[in-house]
């Protein structure tokens, strides 16, 4: 048993800690005093350089470690190869898309893919990449060259920082399925019809995708500004979208002219 | 900064990386719908970069990227084609294209490729 300096949340305070890091456990010492078996995590995250490792037992309990990056990625990884999850060996590919601009330097790995209640993980020797669900923007299955032959991947997509990136993997075709499967039903209540946006609804939903501000949509699709807001209206109630600036449209008072009036009597004086 | 030449058949596709490469600062060569056109205004124009749609009616993407390849060695073409025809990348940098975009795109994406590929 190996023991790391750690900081854990313990009573809403961080407090420093050994932790104790077995072959099948981690050992939290006092005033904590419990061991947590690999095999008992639900679910694992992280949010920044916090890792959050979810138990059940007869009760959920959260654990909020917190510890320098080499050790944090020993915890991922034994915590990951043992936990309660859906588990395969794959290649794949992460980040193989951002914001729409293919990563030249993007090459497959050989590791796994582990699906958690909260987030899919990539982990290979040298990373461990966390996908949340709640970020997933697609999946799909699709075709993907590799070694000259169109082969059949699942693509993820996941919002980070307002970009969308993808990540591809590669296994097995019928394991394939089965991942793509699992993750359709995990991330199932993202889904849509596709059919609740018509022609410029789309369009415009697009344009936001791109970046274009409300000025720039309006003159790219030449619609008034009361259409347009229609349109956010119902992107916004699809939760498609969210409100980050309302901007407003003013007109002067009588008290205003007269200081605009004064203002340039002044200049031509 | 560069003067760019779009190629893509879809009005909506050429305002919006109009839109985007404006805003970037660039200027904007000229626009064609379909391969055939993007060869012709590249003879015309002779832009810094070039946008290049794959799927397109008449010459698709590839054949127009091989054909202003062959008018001059040294163009810079940056392909642009919808999620799901990513195999296509291989063949567009075999042929000669300098980069790749995948639909849908974001503006700054987009911009930080136009700049890198300008940058060669």
């Amino acid at each position: 048993m190996k023991e790391v300096p750690a900081k854990i949340e313990y009573n809403n305070q961080w407090i420093v800690i050994k932790l104790g890091i077995g072959e099948d456990r981690l050992v939290l010492p006092a005033p904590i005093s419990q061991e947590i078996l690999f095999k008992a995590v639900a679910d694992v995250a992280e949010r920044k350089n916090v890792l959050l490792i979810t138990v059940k037992t007869d009760k959920e309990v959260v654990y909020k470690i917190l510890s320098v990056e080499k050790v944090l990625q020993v915890l991922k990884k034994l915590i990951l190869g043992s936990c309660n999850a859906y588990r395969l060996m794959a290649y794949f590919m992460s980040p193989a898309i951002r914001g729409g601009v293919m990563i030249k330097e993007a090459a497959w790995e050989k590791g796994s893919v582990v699906v958690v209640q909260s987030g899919i993980w990539f982990v290979s020797a040298t990373k461990q990449i966390c996908v949340p669900v709640v970020d997933v923007a697609a999946i799909e299955l699709t075709k993907r060259d590799v070694q000259g032959k169109p082969t059949e991947v699942v693509r993820i997509d996941h919002v980070e920082s307002g970009e969308v990136v993808s990540s591809l993997v590669l296994c097995p075709l019928s394991t394939l399925q089965v991942l793509y499967n699992f993750l359709k039903e995990t991330t199932k209540g993202m889904d849509m019809k596709g059919t609740e946006l018509d022609g410029i609804d789309q369009q415009v939903a697009m344009l936001i995708y791109s970046g274009m501000d409300s000025h720039a949509i309006e003159n790219m699709l030449n619609i008034p500004h009361k259409q347009l807001d229609s349109i956010y209206d119902k992107i916004l109630k699809l939760g498609l979208a969210e409100v980050v600036t309302i901007r407003r449209e003013v007109q002067l008072t009588t008290k205003g002219v007269r200081y605009i009036s004064d203002a340039t009597k002044s200049q031509t004086n | 900064m560069g003067k760019i030449l779009i190629v893509d058949d879809t009005l909506f596709m050429r305002t919006l990386l109009k839109n985007i490469l404006f805003s970037g600062g660039h200027s904007i060569a000229g626009e064609a719908g379909d391969g055939e056109e993007a060869v012709a205004k590249y003879k015309e124009l002779k832009p810094d970069l070039v946008t290049m749609d794959v799927v397109m009616p008449k010459m698709n993407g590839i054949e127009a990227l091989k054909a202003i390849k062959a008018l001059d060695p040294g163009a810079r073409v940056v392909m642009c084609t919808a999620v799901g025809q990513e195999q296509m990348v291989k063949l567009a940098i075999k042929s000669g294209a300098k980069g790749y975009i995948v639909k849908p795109f974001q503006a700054p994406k987009v911009l930080e490729e136009v700049k890198n590929v300008l940058a060669t």
